[in-house]
């Protein structure tokens, strides 16, 4: 795997202490205050971030100035800080948020069913603090992240609290991508958990993404294909100061029409997930944390 | 399965299932050497996306179920290992 296809976590121990030191004194206010210059060192400094939103942004917003579009880096960068800030105090119970599930009669549905389900999600939103509200299924959710992600997923999403029994952990390094694991838990009627968004050097393919050429992973599909289980795309956005809408309506059903040309049936699947993104993104501009220049990857 | 399957023939059916599930183009069973490295570029190249069809096909023929990462290093590299452990297990 290529050194540019890590993940670059921001914040660390004594940062993430003195934000919760803020949440207590001063609520979420406080600690959006403080955020402003944190934001605003990432926002001279980040080389990598700032290159990876700019890349970002001039494709959400192409007739914008590139003055405008720096302008809109610090606005992006603030809105995952704040993110960041939500998901800390709520996993430590400083502040609770109230969580709108749209679609989860759907969710629901599929849950009782026998076999296991496809939990897709992407740098969008606020996923792992839609994560750590999923107990609420009374399944066990297999999360399939790198090694160098675990302990920071870990972290964001409180696994190793009261939600230990909730959480499990698949490494994709693992023989043949930790397909026998995965396809043994589909089996068992979990869920498994993948990022829709980021092939991370594995198996990816060419899709069209804001009018430009990306590279998306197609791991999660080809195993619902093969499975035959449904994917269930999460999507969370922040939609007011303690408020968070988790989406579960975008199901994908990936049935193989032929035994030939899988690849080419694999890329229309990956496809209709970079349009349930893009629309995600169009309407929270603000909300997509990719971080990653996924176009860039298709032109080395 | 059937009891009176001998190896030879869980080879044979292997090779079959294989070329049918994962759509082998120009590839017959008479190609594919029972030792074979089938992950292998000098085997027959089969990438992880063939993984997963291989798992689901192993245990919906003959209900084969891999437990774990350390048991399918063991099972998913030739055609012998593989009907070796249909032959004792299924």
């Amino acid at each position: 795997m290529s050194q540019s296809n890590k993940t670059t976590p921001r914040g660390n121990r004594f940062g993430f202490w003195f934000f919760k030191l803020f949440l207590r004194g001063g609520g979420l206010y406080a600690a959006y205050a403080l955020l402003c210059p944190v934001s605003l060192h990432y926002w001279l400094f980040d080389r990598k971030a700032i290159n990876a939103a700019i890349s970002y942004l001039k494709r959400r917003f192409p007739t914008d100035s590139p003055l405008k579009i720096r302008c809109k880096v610090y606005k992006l960068i603030y809105s995952q800080g704040k993110q960041l800030i939500d998901r800390v105090a709520h996993t430590s119970g400083v502040i609770k948020f109230d969580f709108h599930f749209k679609g989860r009669d759907i969710l629901d549905k599929i849950v009782s069913s026998e076999k296991g389900f496809i939990l897709l999600t992407a740098h969008a939103g606020n996923w792992q603090l839609a994560m750590t509200e999923l107990d609420m299924l009374k399944k066990k959710i297999f999360l399939v992240i790198l090694e160098e992600n675990n302990k920071a997923v870990k972290q964001a999403i409180n696994i190793n609290s009261d939600q230990q029994n909730t959480f499990g952990i698949i490494s994709p390094e693992g023989h043949l991508g930790g397909i026998v694991p995965v396809v043994r838990e589909l089996n068992n009627g979990n869920a498994i958990s993948y990022m829709g968004d980021r092939p991370y050097g594995f198996e990816s393919v060419n899709i069209d993404f804001m009018n430009d050429k990306a590279r998306f992973p197609y791991g999660a599909f080809a195993i619902a294909a093969a499975t035959k289980v449904p994917i269930v795309t999460v999507l969370a956005s922040k939609t007011g100061f303690k408020t968070y809408k988790v989406d579960f309506t975008n199901i994908i059903k990936p049935e193989y029409k032929s035994r030939k040309n899988k690849k080419t049936q694999l890329s229309e699947w990956v496809q209709d997930y970079a349009d349930i993104l893009n629309n995600f993104f169009e309407e929270y501009p603000y909300q997509c944390f990719l971080f990653h220049d996924v176009w860039e990857q298709n032109k080395s | 399965m059937s009891e009176k399957q001998t190896l030879d023939e869980i080879r044979t059916r292997l090779k079959e299932e294989l070329i049918e599930n994962l759509s082998l183009e120009d590839v017959t069973p008479e190609d594919i050497t029972n030792d074979e490295i089938i992950f292998d570029e000098n085997g027959l190249a089969l990438d992880s996306l063939d993984a997963v069809e291989i798992v689901v096909f192993l245990q919906r023929i003959w209900g084969i179920e891999i437990k774990d990462m350390e048991q399918s290093r063991e099972i998913l590299v030739s055609i012998d290992t593989m009907a070796n452990y249909i032959l004792e297990n299924a």
